[in-house]
């Protein structure tokens, strides 16, 4: 069932696979990034060998996030003080191909916590989530340059605009982007860990593309939950659903929104929750939808892999349990 | 296909069950030391995840003192289909089989819809409807193998009482029970003597936990061999009533021949014996059936009138009651023989409780009961009846998924079937057996068709369509015939297809060409130009400038073509090598000059004639005539309104050579005047705010100024 394709280096903290699973990339507590490749790209389930090695940091990286690839072979790199960078490989003044830095983000005041690219008709948006609460989101001027950034927008969490949430301190965010492609309105959801409880809850921003700003669209918590801390966030593939599919993850299980497509008088999109899932009994670390958007995938501090899906009845239940054992 | 513990794929249940999945916790082996500090997940394509997992390492851990040390893995996990009946390599070439059947049945269904709309809604005009399906069911069988007969040696041997044959598979005892149900309609008339050639071929598979008259037959088989008198032993009886329970005459006529009352030396001793068995052996091999034809081998009569076998079934009847009153069984002096013989009497007379004692599950038992009690073929309802008292005849602590199909189907319930189709035999089957279960059958096709919102507003129908595509997605080899099922899915089949597309790597130009194929096949314009993007864009990083500027054209991407002519722009007016050259002028001639907004091409073309023939002057040395026509192109380009006001101050510096031409001046007055004009809109230019300050040496426009004024003197004095 299971088949080994590549061991990583000690120290390694993350991995991520780019768009069509045939490349990864890993980084490591001493700022290392190594980029895997298979010999044999054509079969997707070979053994892979890394074919770049270098030092992207001197801090260790907690996270990797693949670009699109309209915009190339590129990652960017969360890391433990804060900053993010951007590397692209690409051949340049005739050198050979190799990874190069393009971009540096920092804040003084704060640090990113997650970043996320959304590719829309408009151009590459990057969301990026900072220690105090606030999304900054960041438009690419050229697409053939990685190096060029503009802050296009920046707010914070809350649904109600007015109301400025001061001296918050995050530990984590998710974020995650609508995945569809295509003329559809950027949308993404995003959740954070803090000690402010009006930042926590996860909540889906719109662009709004006539009076060029981003709107909160729906709060995905209950009432007397808004204020849980949220680990993780996934928005499900939609190739043909009437309604959006979103998964958020906090200490009481996983829960399963139901997102309407069309807004209501105030701008707002109907909610459901279909299913709050529990099995990991603490803290979820990651979720990904596979490609239909039907089966949830989840690793938690309890050492699993869990399969999540809904059956005919509509019903969602724990499709399958998965147990590294050595 | 690799997959978890035998009895319990996860896949099995799928989406697709009613039922909640079981808490089985799957193990995925690894080689590294605990503890394990992470764990990051990402699917890959169709249903196979990768897991990476990440060990804790000591706080005080430094890069290079523990070189060389595991770090972590990466594992790849396919979720499986099916059961591990069938191989990888088989599952594959049975996918890529039942694919022309299937496209051929819709393309048929598609246009029988078509007719019936056209013919005004009568209800269901499709006279040839049976038989595309009982030809789709057909293919499909064949698809999934036929069993073969191992040779064996000419002489037959006589203690071989069971014909060796390869294994047949589940799979196919499944296919062959739906199509006996619901392909084969024309077959009905003789249903039950279709279910004890089923029983015939597939009893081998029949069950997993319990035992089966063929694997009786098997193991006395391995015994006979070394048995002195069969008649003596106990077992031979045995296996000769479980043998005839389910209608194995040939085999039970062969066993019979063993009896030692044949041999040469008994004759005088056992003849009323031996009467007794030929007698029994004569009686079965002449048995009524209601079949149209039997095989070469088989014995029996056949009768295809209900008339005709019911007076031939009353007439073998009192053949056996005779026999069996008959005194010739008091001088029967072996006991084994005389209670073995009246025990198959008792059989074929169909005697239930002797079926019971003979046959091994209910399955058995039920189909030797449509054999010798129940000899007509009769409604589902009350074979559902009788199937019911055969299990409590003969209940099973666990089912096995050949007994729940069969169930499923005899209780009418297409809903089971489904169920029964996708849990035990995956996702293929139910995708292939659907078109089964839907002809005809209003209930079939009200569940299979209905959309649900809970599904996200597709029919269950779309939905086993869509599971099967993506365990295809998950394999190098078969993702190309996914596409075949997923454009059958009206609701969520193409945005499928668009992600299973986009996923697709790139840089390999034979996936490439084939994605695109696909896209143009399905009228996938859109995602089409998206792909080519991201193959320009990679080529174009990656070295490969033409390529890139290839795809990026064939994508119609203007706005990464402008940015890359802007990119051509900054080498106006720098020198650069001979080699920079070609390439930059290659790259002009591949963006052509069609396209619509990179209105600077007319320029970059334009350009390169110029720079072109400024190449000549410095490479041919000073003749004239290569300096004439470089002036020319210079003029061109002066003149043209889409030459860049940024770029004119470069361009004159290029050419002061020309312009201070040794040689006498190369240009004429109105042509001086023209640059000295374009000089003075320059220096008026200086004065704007949005003037773009050229990185040329100070002292460049005097030095062009004083060219020009010395070309115009002396034009002056040529008399230009």
């Amino acid at each position: 069932m299971e088949k080994a394709m590549a061991t990583f280096h000690k120290g390694t903290l993350c991995s991520a696979w780019n768009y069509s699973s045939t490349r990864l990339a890993t980084a490591s507590s001493d700022g290392t990034l190594v980029i895997f490749d298979s010999p044999h790209p054509s079969s997707s389930s070979t053994s892979f060998t890394p074919t770049s090695n270098f030092k992207a940091h001197e801090v260790a990286i907690t996270k990797i996030v693949w670009v699109p690839p309209e915009y190339g072979d590129s990652v960017a790199c969360i890391c433990s003080d804060g900053t993010s960078s951007l590397w692209e490989e690409v051949v340049e003044d005739a050198q050979p191909l190799q990874w190069k830095l393009c971009k540096l983000f920092k804040s003084n005041s704060s640090q990113i916590l997650d970043l996320q690219f959304g590719n829309s008709s408009s151009g590459l948006k990057m969301i990026a989530a900072f220690s105090d609460g606030y999304i900054k989101v960041y438009e690419l001027m050229d697409p053939l340059n990685l190096k060029n950034w503009q802050l296009q927008a920046e707010f914070q969490n809350v649904i109600d605009s007015i109301s400025t949430v001061r001296k918050s301190s995050c530990s984590s965010a998710s974020i995650s982007w609508n995945p569809h492609r295509g003329e559809q309105q950027s949308s993404f959801v995003i959740a954070f860990s803090s000690n402010t409880p009006q930042l926590n809850s996860a909540k889906v921003w719109e662009f709004d593309q006539a009076h060029h700003r981003w709107l909160p669209v729906a709060e995905l918590a209950l009432t007397a939950e808004k204020g849980d801390e949220v680990y993780a966030v996934a928005w499900a593939q939609n190739i043909g659903r009437p309604y959006e599919v979103i998964a958020v993850a906090t200490q009481r299980g996983i829960a399963i929104w139901h997102l309407g497509l069309s807004p209501d008088m105030d701008g707002r999109l109907s909610r459901e929750r279909v299913a709050l899932l529990s099995g990991h009994n603490g803290e979820v670390w990651e979720m990904e939808w596979d490609m239909g958007g039907m089966t949830l995938a989840s690793t938690g501090k309890d050492g699993m892999v869990r399969l999540w899906q809904s059956n005919l009845n509509g019903v969602w239940h724990q499709h399958a349990a998965f147990e590294p054992t050595s | 296909m690799p997959g978890p513990a035998s009895d319990s794929s996860p896949s099995g249940a799928l989406v697709l069950s009613s039922w909640e999945a079981r808490e089985v916790v799957y193990p995925i082996r690894h080689e590294l030391k605990p503890p394990i500090a992470r764990l990051s997940i990402s699917w890959a394509r169709g249903n196979s995840f990768r897991v990476s997992i990440f060990t804790q390492h000591p706080a005080n851990h430094t890069s290079d003192s523990n070189d060389g040390e595991v770090g972590g893995q990466v594992l790849e996990v396919k979720i499986r289909n099916g059961d591990g009946e069938i191989s990888a390599a088989e599952f594959r070439r049975i996918a890529y089989g039942s694919v022309s059947p299937f496209a051929l049945l819709q393309s048929r269904k598609h246009m029988v819809s078509g007719l019936s709309k056209m013919s005004m809604g009568l209800p269901r005009f499709n006279p040839d409807g049976w038989e595309y399906l009982a030809e789709y069911s057909k293919d499909i069988s064949s698809v999934i193998g036929n069993p073969k007969l191992i040779p064996s040696s000419a002489i037959e041997d006589p203690l071989e009482i069971l014909k060796k044959v390869e294994e047949p598979t589940c799979l196919k005892a499944a296919w062959e029970l739906m199509d006996v149900f619901y392909a084969d309609k024309q077959s009905h008339w003789w249903l039950n003597e279709r279910l004890v050639d089923w029983l015939a071929e597939y009893d081998s598979v029949l069950s997993t936990t319990q035992s089966t008259i063929h694997s009786k037959l098997v193991d006395f088989q391995k015994e006979l061999n070394n048995l002195q008198v069969v008649e003596d032993n106990p077992r031979y009886w045995d296996v000769i009533l479980s043998a005839l329970a389910v209608g194995w005459q040939e085999i039970v006529v062969k066993m019979l021949r063993l009896h030692g009352s044949y041999q040469l030396d008994q004759l005088s001793r056992r003849e009323t014996e031996n009467g007794l068995v030929e007698a029994v052996a004569f009686l079965i091999s002449e048995m009524p059936r209601m079949r149209p034809e039997l095989d070469s081998g088989k014995f029996g009569q056949c009768f295809k009138t209900k008339p005709d076998f019911t007076k031939a079934w009353e007439k073998w009847r009192s053949k056996i009651t005779k026999l069996d009153g008959s005194g010739f069984w008091v001088h029967c002096t072996h006991v084994q023989t005389r209670k073995g013989l009246q025990n198959m009497l008792r059989i074929i007379l169909g005697d239930v409780e002797s079926l019971s004692g003979a046959t091994c599950n209910w399955m058995e038992l039920y189909i030797s009961q449509l054999l010798y009690v129940r000899p007509f073929s009769m409604g589902l309802e009350s074979m559902y009846n009788l199937a019911e008292k055969c299990m409590q005849l003969k209940p099973a602590s666990n089912t096995d998924r050949l007994m729940a199909l069969i169930i499923g189907i005899l209780g009418e319930s297409p809903e089971i079937v489904l169920a029964e189709c996708s849990r035990g035999f995956g996702p293929w089957m139910a995708t292939h057996a659907m078109e089964l279960l839907i002809e005809e059958n209003d209930e079939a096709e009200t569940l299979l068709h209905e959309e649900r919102h809970d599904l996200g507003g597709v029919s269950i129908e779309e939905l086993h369509r869509l599971v099967y595509a993506q365990v295809l997605c998950s394999h190098a080899f078969t993702w190309q015939i996914a596409p075949i099922y997923l454009t059958s899915c009206a609701k969520q089949g193409i945005g499928f297809l668009e992600t299973l597309l986009y996923s697709q790597a790139v840089q390999h130009n034979g996936v490439l060409l084939k994605n695109l194929e696909i896209c143009r096949l399905y009228e996938l314009d859109s995602l089409s130009s998206n792909i080519m993007k991201i193959a320009g864009v990679y080529h174009w990083k990656h070295g490969r400038k033409g390529c890139g500027v290839f795809w990026l054209k064939q994508a119609r991407d203007e706005v990464r073509l402008n940015k890359i002519a802007q990119q051509l722009f900054d080498s106006v007016g720098k020198s650069i090598s001979d080699e920079s050259f070609k390439q930059w002028e290659g790259l002009i001639e591949l963006l052509g000059s069609e396209s619509k907004n990179t209105g600077g091409l007319e320029f970059l073309h334009k350009y390169r004639d110029f720079k072109k023939s400024l190449h000549q002057v410095h490479q041919k040395g000073k003749t004239t005539g290569a300096a004439q026509s470089a002036v020319d192109s210079l003029i061109a380009l002066m003149k043209n309104p889409s030459t860049p006001q940024r770029f004119w101050l470069p361009i004159l510096n290029d050419s002061l050579k020309l312009i201070d031409w040794h040689g006498g001046p190369l240009l004429n007055t109105e042509q001086t005047n023209l640059l000295l004009n374009k000089l003075q809109e320059l220096s008026m230019a200086k004065l704007r705010p949005d003037f773009v300050e050229s990185d040329l040496p100070p002292l460049a426009l005097s030095s062009i100024r004083l060219a020009l004024a010395k070309n115009l003197g002396r034009a002056f004095l040529e008399g230009c």
